[in-house]
C-alpha cells in the first residue's frame, strides 16, 4: 500500500503507510531525555531493591536481572517496581513525550492515555510470564487504541514480541474457527509462519495496532527483557470496555474542545 | 451515570483502595436511591474534619451538574478534607486536582455526542 495524503509531509505519509501495512511502526525516540529519565528511575529502584553495587553497568542490571531474582519472586518484584514507578508524578508525562511525535501522526494530538503504565519482565526460559497470542480487542479494547511499547533493553529474536501482519490477520479472521483449534497454542501454531518478530533497540519506540494478534513466547535468549506498554487513543473516538475515568484519562484536550464542551446556548426562559 | 455495581462489590473495592492509600476505612455510607439525591454525601461532607476525607466508589457518582460538583469539591477542600475515587484510583487533595477530574467529566458527558459505533464502509459497499 502506498497511500499519499497531500495534507501530510512525506515523512508523515511514510509512517502512516508503515503502520497500515505492517500493523506497527518502530522508530527512534525523539525525546531521548524523557526516555533516559524513565530508564534511570527504573535503575534507581532496582539498585535500591536488589542492593546492587554501584559499579554495575545499567544495561547489565536490566539484562541480567534473572541472576538476582528467582522466577517465583518475579511477579512480586515486578509489582513492586511498577507500583513505585507509577507513583512518580512525571512518569506518564515522560512516557507520552517518548512517543509524542509518532502518536501525533498515527493517532492524533488530542489523546486519552491509560492511567497506569504496564511493565513486562521476561526472564530467559521463564514460561510463567508468557503472553499467549491475543488481540486486545478480543477482550474488550476499542479498535481505536494503539499500544506504545517501550523497551528498556535491546530486544531481538525470542526476547522480542511478535505481531501478525494485517493481511495474515484478514486470513485468520476469515477462517477463525478452523485456525483457532481448541487453544491459544493451536491458534499460534496456525499462524506462527506468518508472524513478525519485532526487533527493537533501547532508544527506539514501538507503536502497534493492538487489534492485530500479538504476544510472546518463552525467551530463549540469555538476557532478561524489560519493556513497558501503555494504550493511547483519540479522546473522542469510541471506547469499549476500557472507559474514560477508570482506565483512560484525557491528557491533551485542546482549548477549542474545552470551549465546545462547556458551551451552552443562552437561556431565554425566566 | 446510569450504571450499577452491586454494593458488596463496591465495598470490596473501597476497602482495597483504602488499604492501598493506607487510610482507615471507617464506615460505608449508602446514598439514597432517589434520582439526584446527595443527602448522604452532604452528610459525610459535614463530618469533615472529624474524618480525613471521603472515598466514593466512582467519580461518576457525583452530581451531573458542574456547579453542584464544584460545591462538593470546595466544601471538602475548605475543611482540608480529601475526596477519593476508588474505581479510578484518582483523588482531589488540592485545588489543582479539580481540573483533572473535571476534564474526565467533560469528556464523559460529551461522548454520547461522539461516534459510538464502527461502521465498516468498505464492507457495506461490497454487500
Amino acid at each position: 500500500m502506498n497511500n499519499k495524503n497531500l495534507f501530510l509531509s512525506n515523512n508523515e505519509n511514510k509512517i502512516c503507510n508503515k503502520y497500515l501495512d505492517q500493523g506497527y511502526v518502530v522508530a527512534p525516540v525523539v525525546d531521548i531525555e524523557a526516555l533516559s529519565w524513565i530508564r534511570q528511575k527504573f535503575i534507581f529502584i532496582i539498585r535500591e531493591e536488589l542492593c546492587i553495587p554501584d559499579n554495575a553497568l545499567d544495561s547489565d542490571i536490566l539484562n541480567f536481572t534473572h541472576e538476582s531474582v528467582s522466577i517465583p519472586e518475579l511477579n512480586d518484584f515486578r509489582l513492586l517496581v511498577i507500583k513505585k514507578i507509577n507513583s512518580l508524578p512525571d512518569f506518564r508525562k515522560k512516557y507520552y513525550q517518548v512517543a509524542k511525535s509518532y502518536l501525533d501522526i498515527i493517532v492524533g494530538n488530542e489523546l486519552s492515555m491509560q492511567l497506569k503504565i504496564n511493565l513486562s519482565i521476561q526472564f530467559p526460559k521463564d514460561s510463567s510470564s508468557l503472553l499467549p497470542i491475543h488481540a486486545d480487542t478480543w477482550s474488550g479494547d476499542s479498535p481505536f487504541e494503539v499500544v506504545v511499547w517501550v523497551p528498556l533493553v535491546d530486544c531481538y529474536e525470542t526476547k522480542a514480541m511478535y505481531i501478525l501482519p494485517p493481511d495474515a490477520n484478514q486470513t485468520l479472521n476469515n477462517n477463525f474457527k478452523k485456525m483457532a483449534g481448541n487453544s491459544s497454542d493451536d491458534l499460534y501454531n496456525s499462524v506462527q509462519e506468518c508472524v513478525n518478530w519485532i526487533e527493537i533497540k533501547y532508544g527506539e519506540v514501538l507503536i502497534f495496532n493492538q487489534a492485530l494478534p500479538h504476544g510472546n513466547r518463552v525467551n530463549e535468549e540469555s538476557e532478561t527483557r524489560w519493556s513497558l506498554n501503555c494504550r493511547f487513543k483519540g479522546v473522542f473516538t469510541p471506547y469499549a470496555d476500557k472507559k474514560i475515568g477508570e482506565f483512560f484519562e484525557p491528557i491533551t484536550l485542546k482549548p477549542a474542545s474545552e470551549c465546545g464542551m462547556k458551551y451552552s446556548l443562552p437561556n431565554i426562559t425566566e | 451515570m446510569g450504571e450499577r455495581v452491586a454494593q458488596h462489590v463496591q465495598n470490596t473495592i473501597l476497602r482495597d483502595y483504602c488499604n492501598k492509600i493506607r487510610a482507615e476505612y471507617l464506615l460505608s455510607g449508602t446514598e439514597y436511591a432517589m434520582e439526584n439525591s446527595f443527602l448522604m454525601l452532604n452528610e459525610l461532607t459535614n463530618e469533615i474534619p472529624k474524618i480525613n476525607g471521603i472515598v466514593t466508589f466512582s467519580l461518576f457518582q457525583l452530581p451531573k451538574e458542574y456547579s453542584l460538583r464544584n460545591n462538593i469539591y470546595k466544601n471538602i477542600l475548605m475543611q482540608n478534607g480529601e475526596l477519593h475515587f476508588a474505581l479510578e484510583g484518582l483523588s482531589i487533595i488540592t485545588n489543582t486536582d479539580i481540573k483533572r477530574i473535571e476534564d474526565i467529566w467533560m469528556v464523559r458527558q460529551t461522548l454520547p455526542k461522539c461516534p459510538e459505533n464502527i461502521i465498516n464502509t468498505e464492507k457495506n459497499e461490497r454487500q
